[in-house]
């Protein structure tokens, strides 16, 4: 028989769960995750005053917490990366710190072929040292 | 300009085992699924398996090739099936909505990654900020 679907309070909808500040950003970093997308545009590769990030950088940004307390990391294992949302912001250059935080962002039921789906977004809002932002993040988690 | 109902034009590629792993070291993403064809099937996957992430990644290549002076403002991804390695893929946008602005438009798109024998994997949408000239 088939796990039950995991029973998470929604009282942690909203709640600030993981802060992470990151080192500097280098251009070596930014050139390498660049050339491991397979960009050809100068602008992500060339270092010097004109290089930024490759839009979908801030991606790479880790939490040092995955989900929030009271979710056991067994019960995310469960379940599947089923889709990411990335809004953008300003582009990420070369020294900027990176700041993520992360929160559970909603918890919500689908009913499928295979039945019911319980889907679980953790956020992350990334900005910069300046405190604009440069991306928000959802991740969205599938459960069957 | 492009406009509603138009193509993006297409991204082909065909992602090798070492470009995958080279992704996933650039992205702080390290885990063996992604790393070989070994570390995948000990997770129970066919094989080795690229992140969501470098899907998104290339959806952003694909909408930054819609047009000149194409700003990258939003990426949805939906992840329906595995993105492997030696599989020849194919990007491909089409236009959904044009909001027009004093200094440029506003693209909506409907994403697509899939094989070259037509299996959807990743299906998407993008909206991308135009400037004039």
């Amino acid at each position: 028989m088939a796990d039950p679907l995991p029973e998470i309070d929604r009282d942690l909808i909203g709640r600030e769960f993981d802060r992470t500040v990151s080192k500097p950003v280098s251009a070596e970093r930014m050139i390498r995750y660049a050339r491991a997308c397979g960009e050809t545009n100068p602008r992500y590769l060339e270092d010097g005053p004109n290089l930024v990030a490759t839009p979908t950088f801030p991606i790479t940004v880790r939490r040092e917490r995955f989900v929030p307390e009271g979710i056991p990391m067994e019960v995310m294992y469960r379940g599947m990366d089923a889709g990411k949302d990335v809004e953008i912001g300003v582009v990420v250059r070369p020294g900027d710190v990176l700041t993520g935080v992360g929160s559970l962002h909603d918890i919500y039921d689908k009913t499928g072929r295979s039945g019911k789906l319980r889907f679980v977004v953790l956020r992350m809002v990334v900005t910069n040292q300046r405190d604009e932002m440069v991306a928000v993040i959802d991740q969205r988690m599938m459960f069957r | 300009m492009l406009d509603f109902g138009d193509d993006i034009p297409q991204l082909r590629q065909t992602l090798s085992s070492e470009q995958i792993a080279e992704y996933v070291k650039s992205a702080n993403q390290v885990a063996p699924r992604f790393l070989s064809d070994e570390g995948g099937r000990k997770d129970g996957l066919p094989g080795q398996i690229a992140p969501g992430n470098m899907s998104l990644a290339l959806f952003a290549r694909l909408l930054e090739g819609a047009a000149a002076n194409v700003e990258v403002r939003r990426i949805s991804a939906t992840f329906r099936s595995f993105v492997r390695p030696r599989v020849a893929l194919v990007a491909s946008g089409v236009v959904t909505d044009v909001e027009e602005r004093d200094d440029g438009c506003l693209l909506e798109c409907d994403l697509m990654l899939e094989t070259e024998s037509g299996e959807r994997l990743v299906t998407g949408t993008g909206t991308v900020f135009v400037a004039q000239g």
